[in-house]
């Protein structure tokens, strides 16, 4: 390692030296020290030297190629998805516009890295830290001087009543914006997480004394003849009016109820109080269940028919069905709800489902105001 | 093998050719009879054998001439297959047997068509549930023993004709509601409680797909007309075989199960790759 | 010293005649750019590989950037219904956001969009995967200790954002699996104690979904979270800057110098170099590996659920700690206390708060307030690679149980026994990769002082005059009278074989990485001759040289 100098060479002196040499002085000004440098290849124009440019060239040929080739692909290839059965040469195009993509943007690099290694000089430079290390004493005194003097100029720490009353105003400069923002995103939940769409409504549905009947998705009413034992469905609330989340029946988030009809022989082991919530009350066959998890608010809809289990898929909480979908594996700590079931015999003569009221719980997933 | 042949004699069925080749494959036999030997019922054992395996070799002979068979043919033809290959679990009158099969009646054609075409059954082991395997029957002798079991019974029977509706969205949405919580949007499969699994969808065709929502096989729920109309069935079969059969828009589908084999590809392929290539750019050359 | 050939030396005119010397003088006239500019382009890089993890980070972001501006001009955030009528059949007709339906249309009916799109998603992937690969380079290497405990405390703000960030974007399709995941978001919000409800209406503008979550996160996504990450890592890099580079301890290496090489034009060409190898590696994955395939997965639907439903990978520990949480549930005085929130909140609450406070917890524990420039090997601080194990097996217990659907479905395990194997590893793994770690740190730390003093194994066997069998080994350096090497443990490899014997020189980490470097015979001819003929040049002018 050679002596280190802090003194930048005069004009004269500088004006002596080669450019290389000037470059190593100037680092050298800077604190950075040229400790070791040498050509890769100090005999110009070797067999090597001109095999390291080719490789070098031929990176960037490829780069520029796979670049043009993208160009052409871009344009030439259908891009338009078909059917199957018919050709399926779209499949090609994602694939192609990567790859040559790739091509152009990793040759491009490799032939710059190529470059560096290749054909710059090897180079060990060390840099003196010193210039960050510390700082120095004068220069602390100094700097806490500015700032103390600073603040006294200021008379802060004496004029307590401009520090109090900016610092009032200081603290209305910060919560405004704070008010204007929050208040004007800030919605009250309210009681709206503990009701859903399924509330008797007598001036909507005067057929079914207000109850509101069970739909599929596309609003055909459900009836216990649809389902043979050991079926599911996803059912909704049949209301059309928008509810306070501005979705109807089908399309709320808290709507899906998962309608199950038991095996001859599953008999269920009801919840208190809703032992006559399933159809019929006596022994039921047919269960409703919110198919909101009540854990993270997944539909909890993978039913296992002949073991009466509901697995959620999300989180793998199982319910056993005839246990009242009451959690036995997993993280979940809650039922599901359940929904009461009714029956009415409908314009044509058939059984249609409705609830007999909305469900007893909140549905979902749990939160503080739950009791 | 001249046992089996004396015992389909017996039966009543003339091998169309020596066809010891078209028979199935014997670790498929010893399979069932460590099973059958779990079960102690050993005698049982030694006729099912011999029998199932003329059987094999007298069916797979005549499937040729099975379009001329009549409806009252196929349907004896399939109680000689049904009493060779299903009774000793499901039952003389297909009533089941406690603790080794449940009752057929009333399942219908659909359900043996389901099971047997999916290999399924007959039962190779005990377990949690029957994966799909190569099926041990032609499609002749699944007709012969599902008009069988639809004859005595009712039920479903095997779906007939085009199963697919011009409608493959409509498909889609059903199919995203009622079946994509087990089976996965792709169709992949998923596991259930305990060690169950719910099949992939993969190598399932139109009549499997049609026939499994209709009969609800194993702890698959049940898809009645009502619920779900034939048309809407043929739908989501539309869909489903449409998704499989299309291409990837986008490269490789790393096997379409989303963010699990995304992760894998970025480690691997992405970062694995990178730090290969910070290697060769830290590395010294001279 | 070889130097390029030698100008003649002229006299240089103060007057710049060149076009490029007089753009460089109009621009100095004014800025005095000079000096600041050599000091810039003088910066010393170290060039040890591992210093290039953040790099990749650094590209992604950049790639992100420039291919998320090119989506937002064909993306459109808006969750109003409209009915599908593009060019992907399977859509259809089918009654979609607005935001489903322009992802669709990107992918089906933008030519080249879905490339784009794709490099997007895998960028974005990357980015996160080399923000954890860097973090841990600095926690194993001790680069965290003072002085920069700041730039450690940015890059875990910048993870923790990204994570939201990169949420935010998979949010966007809207789509049924980033639906479902935003759904698991919202209870996760209703999970926190007393404000739960209040935030998650806040945040959803009333009762899940709403209609404005989607802008909202667009606009988070678009301008306020990557506006706030791109302040982060220019303070990050100006840190960097003004701190300079830690460096491996190496001979000729001092706590008070960096060394490397300079930022022009080696580096500048190493690590343009290396953007465009980062970029392509990106665009090679998002041609060629199909990410996020929102056509399959269908529009978002309350009652619709997919099977297998993972968010991406940053986000699978989360879901990993979520699904092996006990169903353990606070009720007291009518409120409830979901188990959701421990997993969730709290526990990434506490993964943050332990990463943050760790570089601070270790100066007082180690009484080591002194600044640290040179790193150390993982195998001198024991405790802390061990900790760094430990951490890394919670971390992966919690990913792979994220994944725990899929590992029970492709190998045929119970999904119960999964979950009941996650929670069991979780207590026992992160403590058992404590202890393996530690043994082996120190006897690895023990092999290093052995070589050290008896010199490395040359597999020369001699038979000694009284019949003993002894292995020869060569010293590392000068030798007591006992025979023993007087060199100490310097923080640096040491070699074990002989095959590695002249790594303590200098020029080790100037030469060869994967093996020894060889001259060819004539070019080191040639070279001896010149360094003859320049040494003696340099009697006549005192140069640097090394």
């Amino acid at each position: 390692m050679s002596e280190r100098s802090e003194e930048t060479p005069t004009l004269d002196e500088l004006r002596e030296m080669t450019p290389e040499e000037q470059m190593i002085a100037g680092a050298a000004t800077d604190g950075v020290y040229v400790v070791h440098r040498r050509d890769r290849f100090p005999i110009p124009g070797t067999n090597a030297e001109k095999r390291a440019e080719r490789a070098v060239a031929l990176c960037f040929v490829i780069a520029a190629l796979a670049g043009v080739g993208f160009v052409v692909a871009f344009v030439a290839i259908p891009y338009q998805w078909h059917l199957p059965g018919t050709p399926q040469n779209f499949r090609f195009y994602t694939p192609a516009l990567g790859g040559l993509l790739a091509i152009m943007l990793i040759f491009m690099g490799v032939g710059l890295v190529l470059w560096a290694k290749l054909l710059m000089p090897e180079e060990e430079v060390v840099q003196d830290r010193h210039e960050h290390a510390a700082s120095s004493e004068e220069d602390i005194l100094m700097t806490e001087a500015t700032l103390s003097v600073g603040l006294a100029d200021t008379g802060l720490p004496r004029r307590s009543l401009i520090l109090r009353s900016l610092g009032l105003a200081g603290g209305a400069i910060a919560t405004v914006p704070l008010v204007a923002l929050v208040g004007g995103m800030l919605k009250k939940p309210g009681k709206q997480l503990f009701h859903t769409l399924y509330a008797p409504d007598a001036a909507t549905f005067p057929d079914t004394n207000g109850m509101v009947p069970l739909v599929y998705s596309d609003w055909r009413r459900v009836s216990p003849d649809d389902l043979l034992p050991g079926s599911i469905a996803t059912v909704f609330p049949g209301v059309r009016a928008l509810g306070p989340d501005g979705k109807d029946g089908v399309h709320s988030a808290s709507s899906p109820t998962l309608l199950i009809r038991l095996r001859p022989g599953q008999v269920v082991k009801p919840r208190k109080g809703q032992a006559d919530f399933g159809w019929p009350a006596e022994n039921p066959e047919f269960l409703a269940f919110s198919k909101i998890c009540t854990h993270a608010g997944c539909p909890a809809s993978l039913y296992e028919q002949q073991t009466t289990r509901l697995l959620c898929p999300c989180h793998q909480s199982q319910f056993e069905v005839l246990d009242d979908a009451k959690p036995v594996f997993g993280p979940a700590t809650r039922s599901l709800p359940k929904l009461p079931l009714g029956v009415d015999i409908g314009s044509d003569g058939r059984q249609y489902f409705h609830a007999r009221s909305d469900y007893k719980e909140a549905i979902g997933p749990a939160f503080w105001e739950r009791p | 093998m001249t046992e089996d042949f004396d015992v389909e004699g017996e039966l009543g069925f003339e091998p169309a050719v020596p066809a010891v080749p078209d028979l199935p494959p014997r670790p498929a036999r010893t399979k069932r009879r460590g099973l059958r030997r779990r079960l102690g019922a050993a005698a049982v054992l030694l006729v099912g054998l011999a029998s199932m395996g003329g059987a094999y070799a007298a069916f797979a002979g005549t499937s040729g001439a099975s379009g001329t068979t009549s409806g009252s043919d196929n349907i004896a033809a399939g109680k000689q297959l049904y009493e060779t290959s299903c009774i000793t679990c499901h039952g003389a009158n297909l009533q089941g047997v406690t603790d080794r099969g449940p009752s057929l009646l009333g399942v219908g054609g659909a359900a043996v068509y389901f099971q047997v075409s999916t290999g399924r059954m007959p039962l190779a082991g005990q377990g949690p549930d029957s994966e799909r395997k190569t099926a041990k029957f032609d499609e002749t002798q699944i007709d012969q023993i599902a008009a069988y079991v639809q004859s005595m019974g009712g039920g479903p029977s095997i779906p007939q004709g085009t199963l697919r509706d011009q409608d493959i969205a409509a498909g889609g949405e059903l199919f995203r509601l009622n079946c994509a919580s087990c089976h996965g949007t792709t169709g992949r499969g998923a596991p259930l409680s305990a060690g169950k699994l719910i099949p992939s969808l993969n190598n399932a065709s139109d009549k499997q797909i049609y026939s499994a929502m209709q009969t609800g096989p194993e702890d698959m729920p049940i898809f009645s007309d009502n619920q779900l109309t034939p048309q809407e069935k043929r739908e989501i079969v539309a869909y489903v075989q449409t998704l499989k059969a299309s291409k990837d828009p986008g490269g490789n589908g790393i096997a379409r199960i989303g963010p699990v084999s995304e992760a894998v590809v970025i480690w691997v392929g992405g970062i694995g790759v990178l730090m290969i290539a910070i290697l060769w750019i830290g590395a010294k050359t001279q | 010293m070889t130097s390029t050939p030698t100008a003649p030396l002229t006299r240089r005119d103060t007057k710049p005649r060149t076009p490029q010397g007089k753009a460089a003088k109009w621009f100095d006239d004014r800025l005095v750019l000079a000096r600041p500019l050599r000091v810039q382009l003088n910066k010393v890089f170290p060039d040890h590989w591992s210093f290039m993890m953040g790099e990749i980070a650094l590209y992604s972001f950049i790639i992100l950037l420039l291919t998320g501006t090119y989506l937002t001009f064909f993306f459109d955030p808006s969750m109003a219904d409209v009915v599908y009528h593009g060019r992907y059949v399977p859509m259809q007709g089918v009654t979609m956001s607005r935001a489903y339906a322009s992802t669709l249309n990107i992918s089906f009916d933008v030519r080249g969009g879905l490339v784009i799109r794709q490099i997007h998603h895998w960028s974005a992937l990357m980015f996160l995967a080399a923000m954890l690969v860097h973090m841990f380079r600095v926690f194993f290497t001790g680069a965290f200790r003072k002085p920069r405990e700041l730039n450690w405390l940015i890059g875990l703000g910048i993870i923790g954002l990204s994570i939201i960030e990169g949420f935010a974007g998979y949010s966007l399709p809207d789509d049924l699996l980033s639906g479902t995941g935003l759904r698991i978001a919202d209870a996760i919000m209703l999970s926190i104690p007393i404000i739960g409800t209040w935030t998650s209406f806040l945040i959803f503008g009333g009762q899940f979904p709403g209609d404005v979550i989607i802008g909202r996160f667009y606009i988070a996504h678009v301008l306020l979270i990557p506006a706030i990450l791109a302040a982060l890592i220019g303070v990050h890099l100006a840190l960097l800057v003004r701190q300079k580079h830690t460096e491996f301890p190496s001979a000729g290496r001092t706590e008070k110098t960096v060394s490397g090489e300079r930022i022009f034009p080696t580096y500048a060409a190493k690590a343009g170099g290396f953007f465009f190898i980062v970029f392509g590696v990106t665009a090679a994955l998002g041609g060629l590996a199909q990410i996020n395939p929102v056509c399959l997965f269908g529009p978002y639907n309350p009652a619709q659920v997919s099977s297998g439903s993972q968010p991406d990978w940053y986000m699978m520990f989360l879901d990993g700690s979520t699904r092996l949480f006990p169903s353990w549930e606070i009720r007291l005085w009518g409120h409830t206390l979901p188990p959701l929130f421990w997993p969730t909140v709290v526990l990434p609450g506490i993964m943050f708060t332990l990463a943050a406070v760790y570089p601070f917890l270790e100066a007082k524990l180690t009484k080591d307030n002194a600044k640290h420039n040179l790193l150390q090997r993982p195998r001198d601080a024991p405790v802390r690679t061990s900790l760094g194990a430990m951490a890394i097996a919670f971390y992966l217990v919690l990913f792979l149980s994220g994944a725990n659907d899929l590992i029970a479905k492709n190998f045929d395990i119970s999904l119960n026994a999964m979950t009941w194997g996650g929670r069991i590893l979780l207590l026992v793994l992160p403590p058992l990769a404590y202890l393996v770690t530690y043994r082996v740190c120190l006897g690895l730390a023990r092999h290093d002082r052995e070589v050290l003093e008896h010199g490395v194994e040359t597999g020369i066997i001699k038979l000694l005059p009284n019949g003993e069998f002894i292995e020869v080994h060569q010293p590392l350096g000068p030798v007591d009278e006992h025979g023993h090497g007087t060199l100490a443990y310097a923080g640096t490899p040491v070699p074990k074989r002989m095959g590695q014997l002249g790594a303590m020189s200098p020029l080790r980490h100037v030469r060869g990485f994967f093996y020894p470097v060889k001259e060819k015979p004539e070019i080191q001819a040639l070279l001896d001759q010149l360094e003859a003929g320049e040494s003696e040049a340099e009697v006549e002018t005192p140069q640097l040289t090394d």
